[in-house]
């Protein structure tokens, strides 16, 4: 009895051993590709092509991100990737949990069709829409504009979605007490409701914030002129400009993606709990 | 009550105007034979007909078809091993959830580039092969190649997105269920088959629905990575890449619609097939 509790014990030991194992393999699978881009980065144009490839560089040299910043406007591309995303952000903020808590908290006609037609609309991704949207954009004369690049994000189904579930988990006693003050809907809305699903609208920010900054699509269908790039989009008619330059395009790469994981290493927990709200329904 | 319409309107508005309309209008414009700077003709079902007899309209189904066939189940299962494996008390969970998910929020476009210089010919994966003693090919230049190396940067990137889904799914099932399974002398593999993947179907019925839309949708990967040709020689040219090519580079809107009021049916088809094959009410 005692021998067999011993065994059990190791065997468990073994098997965490070999987890530990099959995980670390791959988290180096995943860091892989990035400590590439990273190191090749560093080198000069004749090191990043030696062959067969060196891991470490000879010498670090950060000439490439000095370089890059003159040879393109990357500076223009950030600043449109930031107004893109911060527009983006803004109005599913707003848009998503107005809709979000009328769903909710409201009665009015046609609101059952209305949650069906956001359920439907959950189920057609941006691509598969990307004539049609772009017919549309053009008539509407918001080619090469920031409007643009704004509102065809503006509302996502999914957003109008988490924020009614937010909303639908607060008691209704509370705004019964402020109905009684003779406090106004909107007003109950704004100043009352709004500040307790603040959890919600972080993570409806976040995945916001992410949708717009690494768009590829949209950048492409509406900014011709390559001051209206953004930086997903820039960096990659860079790389068909400059397709031999391999250390720009990764230092390229590697300042596009630091913005990124800051915002995710800042913000994990919202992004795996946007993804546990939005996922599993 | 008039609030609650002045509520919704603005966003009903917008999602109409860019994702429903768009879809409606698709089907319109289906009907017609136009180039965006002629005039429309109405074309009846013409552009459908010319879809279903053009060898590079199958061609984008046939590779649209397999990366969804390969990817979908790949990324599906890898993502539910690392979940579980991630879910049993081990140390530096926070890390490896972390550094799996990572490629998940990265954006898509920068991963193409960073993978088209590791597929390079004299590139790290080729190096890395020949110390292996094997002959890499130049990944992206040869048909052969080119839509497997897109594959495999797919599940690379996604595949951290669905741990995470399935870690949460994960984190519902009753610690309870398995004690009890391990009492009656359930090995960890049983207790994995017999309780974690049965009580995981609402969640792995999500994962391969998204998974079949995602694949489907295929865009950005291909796009960047053959230089918006599809190329080489048509093997990595989707249907979405397809519908691209119709409006910007052959203006023949009435196809790239038809192949959208196609790509639509086919999507929803899918996901309904799916969802009676695995959206059974699961028996506890």
């Amino acid at each position: 009895m005692a021998q067999g509790r011993t065994s059990r014990r190791a065997r468990s030991r073994i098997s965490r051993a070999a987890y530990l194992v099959i995980l670390a393999f791959g988290a180096l699978a995943m860091f892989i590709p990035f400590a590439w881009s990273l190191s090749t980065s560093l080198k000069p144009l004749s090191e990043a092509l030696a062959y067969p490839p060196q891991w470490i560089p000879r010498v670090f040299d950060w000439a490439n991100y000095v370089k890059i910043w003159k040879l393109v406007p990357l500076a223009r591309w950030f600043g449109n990737s930031a107004i893109a995303a911060f527009g983006v952000t803004v109005a599913n903020l707003v848009l998503d949990s107005m809709a979000g808590y009328a769903l909710a908290r409201l009665d009015f006609r046609g609101k059952r069709l209305l949650f069906l037609g956001v359920l439907a609309m959950l189920m057609v991704p941006f691509q598969s829409v990307m004539l049609p949207v772009y017919i549309i954009l053009k008539d509407l004369g918001l080619l090469d504009n920031y409007y643009g690049l704004i509102l065809p994000l503006a509302v996502q189904a999914v957003g109008v979605f988490l924020m009614r579930q937010a909303f639908l988990n607060l008691p209704e006693e509370l705004e019964d007490a402020a109905a009684m003050d003779g406090a106004g809907r909107f007003r109950m809305f704004w100043q009352l409701s709004l500040p307790l699903v603040i959890p919600s609208l972080l993570t409806l920010g976040l995945i916001s914030f992410m949708l717009s900054w690494n768009n590829f699509l949209l950048p492409l269908l509406v900014a011709n002129q390559p001051n209206l790039w953004t930086v997903p989009l820039g960096v990659v008619m860079f790389q068909q400009e400059y397709f031999v330059n391999w250390p720009y395009l990764m230092a390229a790469a590697v300042m596009t993606t630091i913005p990124v994981a800051v915002v995710f290493l800042a913000f994990q927990k919202w992004f795996v709990k946007g993804i546990a709200t939005t996922g599993i329904r | 009550m008039r609030m609650g319409v002045l509520m919704t309107a603005p966003a009903i508005a917008l999602l109409f105007l860019f994702t429903l309309g768009p879809a409606l209008y698709a089907f319109y414009l289906s009907f017609f034979s136009w180039s965006l700077l002629n005039r429309m003709h109405y074309a009846g079902l013409s552009n459908f007909g010319y879809l279903l007899t053009s060898h590079l309209f199958w061609t984008a189904v046939a590779n649209t078809a397999s990366f969804a066939l390969v990817v979908v189940p790949t990324q599906t299962m890898v993502a539910l091993v690392i979940a579980v494996l991630l879910n049993q008390n081990l140390p530096a969970r926070g890390f490896f959830r972390l550094a799996f998910f990572f490629p998940a929020v990265s954006s898509s476009a920068v991963i193409s580039i960073i993978f088209m210089w590791i597929y390079n010919k004299f590139g790290i994966l080729n190096g890395l092969l020949a110390t292996l003693g094997l002959h890499g090919p130049n990944w992206l230049a040869n048909p052969l190649f080119a839509l497997k190396a897109i594959m495999i940067m797919n599940i690379w990137t996604t595949s951290g997105y669905f741990m995470v889904v399935f870690l949460s799914g994960l984190q519902a099932i009753p610690q309870s269920i398995y004690d009890a399974a391990e009492i009656d002398g359930a090995s960890a593999w049983q207790r994995f088959i017999r309780v974690t993947v049965p009580l995981l179907k609402p969640t792995t019925f999500f994962v391969v629905v998204m998974g079949i839309i995602g694949t489907l949708q295929m865009f950005d990967q291909s796009f960047i990575l053959s230089g918006g040709t599809g190329g080489p020689l048509h093997s990595t040219t989707t249907v979405v890449l397809l519908i691209y090519q119709y409006i910007f580079s052959y203006g023949k809107v009435g196809y790239g619609a038809a192949a959208t009021v196609i790509l639509f049916a086919v999507t929803m088809g899918v996901t309904l097939v799916v969802n009676r094959w695995l959206g059974k009410a699961i028996e506890y």
